[in-house]
Formats: C-alpha cells, structure tokens, sequence
C-alpha cells in the first residue's frame, strides 16, 4: 500500500481514475452485489412467487440474478461485459437524441436553446 | 479438467495476483529507504539478506496465517480488517509523493536487516491476511501467492508504480477485490453459520454493507456535498435494520409488552421509523460542523 501511494495518481485514485475503468469496476462491484444476492436468495421462494421465470430460469441455463457462487473470473467477465452493455447503450441514446444547449444568454437574438452540430 | 485449471483455482490466483499487485510492493520500498544511508559495498548485502529475511518473515506469517483462520472468529476478524484495508488503499492521500513515509535509513549492517524484517513483518500482515482469505485454506494457493509476491519485492516495484500510475482503476479493482475477499471471509465464519443459514438474505445485507463501507472514499469523491451524508446514513440504516433482525428472537423472549399486539406494532413502528430521528440529528449535527470542515480545508 506504502508503494502504490509513492504515485501521485494511484494515491487519489478515486479522482484520477478514467471514466471507462470507473465503469467497469463499478460493473464488477455490481456483479458481486449480484452474485451475494444469489448466495443469499432462496430459489423456492422466487418460485413460490412466481418469479422463477424473471429471477433464475430465463428459458435455459441463464440466470441473471442467480449468480450463485461465482469467482472471481465470471464476476470480471459479467462485469465487463455490463460496462460494455453500459457504454453501448450510452451512445446508442446518445446518437437518438440530440442533446439541448442553452444559448448564449448576452446575445440580442436570444433564443432559450440552439440546437449544436452532433459531434462524436 | 485438473484442479489447477478449474474457474475456482484460476479465479483464486487472479484474486492473489491483484491483492499483491496492490499491497505486496511496500517490501521494496522500505529496503531502498533503510539501505539509502550505508555505504554502497554494504549496500548490495543489505539488500540481498534485507529480501531473503523480508521472504523468509512473509513465508512463516503466511503459514500461520492459515492455521490461524482455522481458529473460530478469526475469519471475521480478517473478514473486517480487510474492510478497513480497503478503505485505507482507496482514501485518497495528497501528500503521498513527498512524504518519507516508512522507517528512517539505517547506519550500521545489523541496524538495517533488523528494521527490514521488522517494518515487513508489521506492513506484510495486510498481504498476508488477504492472501490467506483468498486462498481459503489451500497451501497451493498460498505457496503460489508467495511465489507471485516475491518478483514484486524484488524487482516489481517499478513496473506496479508504472502500472498504477497509467491506470489508478487498477486501485479500485484492488479494493474492490479486498472487499470481496472480506466479504466471502465474513460469510464463512463458522460462528456466524447457524445465524446466516436462519437468515439467508442477512448475507446480501453483509455485501451491501462491505461494499459500501469499504469503497466509501470512491463514492463520497464522486458525490457532491450536499448528498455526501447518504454515505454513512444509507449503511447505518442497513446496520440498524440488520440490528432488528438479530434481537427480534431475543426481544420475544422477554415478554410482558413485547409479546402483545401493541408490543407487536409499536416494534415494527420503531424499526420502520426509528431511524429517522437518527438521520436528521446527524444531518444537523454535519450542517453545525460544516463551518468548521471548511475552515480545516
């Protein structure tokens, strides 16, 4: 801990940290929520609730909050690929709607927004 | 498939890795700090028994780390010191780069190794600890975690500055590790067995709670002032609730009042309610101290 603090950016990681790595450990931190649900959660009584098909089934092997006993490698896996899902998402909204600016406010044709060329 | 190519095993030495990758290099540091001040013939030996004492020290914890988190309470004891292991790797420290943090330099051959093995056996305990819950009793792991480590004292040191300094979430990715290995040490206590096994969704509380504790200095940079307070209000309010669920058995037993319908409600009142007169004394209590917080900073 005394050797990774010798580096300014590593001492205040929760700053300096990129937004894309942000995500994906934020994704592996919520794959292990997911994963303690999984432990902690009862099968027969998402089954009794009606929930079996939502909860764990899925029509297969697939479930998506019976994330039971996972190691460390799935959780990785799972949380990559939910930043990945994250990051698409983002830009598929991102493309869909075109964010509103408010205009300048000291300009004489004051319009309340304008609406800027999309850039990527 | 062989064991050692098993999800389990894999995932087990990616724990290991990390948490090394994180905590193991302070060995280094502390043997150039100590050997900085001998002269350069002393130098090289310091260095070579400085690695082979630091090795040795760090080999016999880790063994009697695996028998020690066989005794009962010890894995929760570990379970939470990891906690506030992470809590301290995440806490953002300005100051980090300029201070001479570790022991001062040694002036004589004996003086140095001596100061070696000690800092190493106070600042390995973390590495040690979390090796020994990640590896869960397996001397494979352990004695592959130690083979991984040694690399790191000895020559990683440069390349995990390098590392983290190109990519800080490597830091995150380590706490939230650190977190996850306390978490699974916590949930595997034996005297805690009997309870989780009653009360199953008490193991998901226990991982909301570990998290948002140990990753609290992630979310509280993130957040603004004004929301700042949810960091502890919304764990306290898991530890309140768990707290309820813990002394209900208990409080029926006392009977009287607390086995009436009366006695039934107003326990439910308080355990739905009670807790917000709580919040808004501590968020009063913040608002009275702010003056003085923005005066320190």
């Amino acid at each position: 801990m005394l050797l990774v603090h010798r580096s300014r950016r590593a001492a205040d990681a929760v700053r300096t940290a990129s937004l894309g790595g942000e995500l994906v450990v934020a994704s592996v931190v919520l794959a292990m929520l997911l994963a303690a649900f999984g432990d902690a959660v009862d099968p027969a009584w998402t089954g009794e609730a009606g929930l079996e098909f939502a909860l764990f089934d899925f029509g297969g092997e697939l479930s998506l909050f019976g994330l039971h006993n996972w190691h460390l490698l799935q959780l990785l896996a799972a949380g990559g690929l939910i930043a990945a899902g994250i990051a698409m998402f983002k830009a598929a909204v991102g493309r869909l709607f075109r964010p509103l600016h408010p205009a300048p406010a000291r300009v004489i044709d004051k319009v309340p927004i304008e609406l800027r060329p999309k850039t990527f | 498939m062989p064991e050692f190519l098993s999800a389990g095993f894999l995932s087990a030495l990616l724990t290991i890795v990390l948490i090394d990758l994180v905590l193991a290099g302070d060995n280094a540091l502390i043997i150039g700090l100590v050997a900085r001040n001998l002269p350069k013939n002393k130098q090289r030996s310091v260095i070579f028994w400085g690695t082979f004492g630091a090795i040795a020290v760090r080999a016999l914890m880790a063994v009697l780390v695996v028998y020690i988190l066989d005794v009962p309470g010890f894995l929760l004891a570990g379970g939470l010191a990891l906690i506030w292991i992470s809590r301290k790797l995440l806490q953002p420290d300005d100051n980090a780069a300029n201070r001479h943090a570790g022991p001062a330099a040694a002036s004589s051959f004996a003086g140095a190794l001596r100061t070696i093995v000690v800092a190493d056996a106070v600042m390995g305990v973390d590495n040690v600890l979390a090796i020994g819950g990640a590896a869960s009793g397996s001397i494979v792991l352990i004695v592959m975690g130690l083979a991984i480590s040694v690399p790191i004292i000895v020559w990683g040191s440069h390349l995990v500055i390098r590392l983290v300094d190109r990519y800080p979430s490597v830091i995150l990715l380590g706490g939230a590790v650190l977190a996850w290995t306390g978490y699974s040490m916590i949930v595997r206590e034996p005297l805690l067995q009997p309870w989780l096994v009653a009360h199953p969704p008490a193991r998901f509380v226990i991982a909301v709670l570990v998290f948002s504790i140990s990753l609290s200095p992630w979310w509280t940079a993130r957040l603004s002032e004004r929301t700042q307070p949810l960091v502890v209000l919304l764990p306290s309010l898991l530890v309140w609730l768990l707290a309820f669920e813990i002394a209900d058995p208990h409080i029926e037993k006392l009977g009287g009042l607390f086995t009436t319908e009366i006695g039934d409600y107003l326990g439910e009142a308080v355990r739905w309610l009670g807790w917000l007169p709580l919040a808004a004394g501590f968020i009063w209590l913040r608002e009275q101290q702010r003056p003085r917080r923005a005066a320190r900073s």
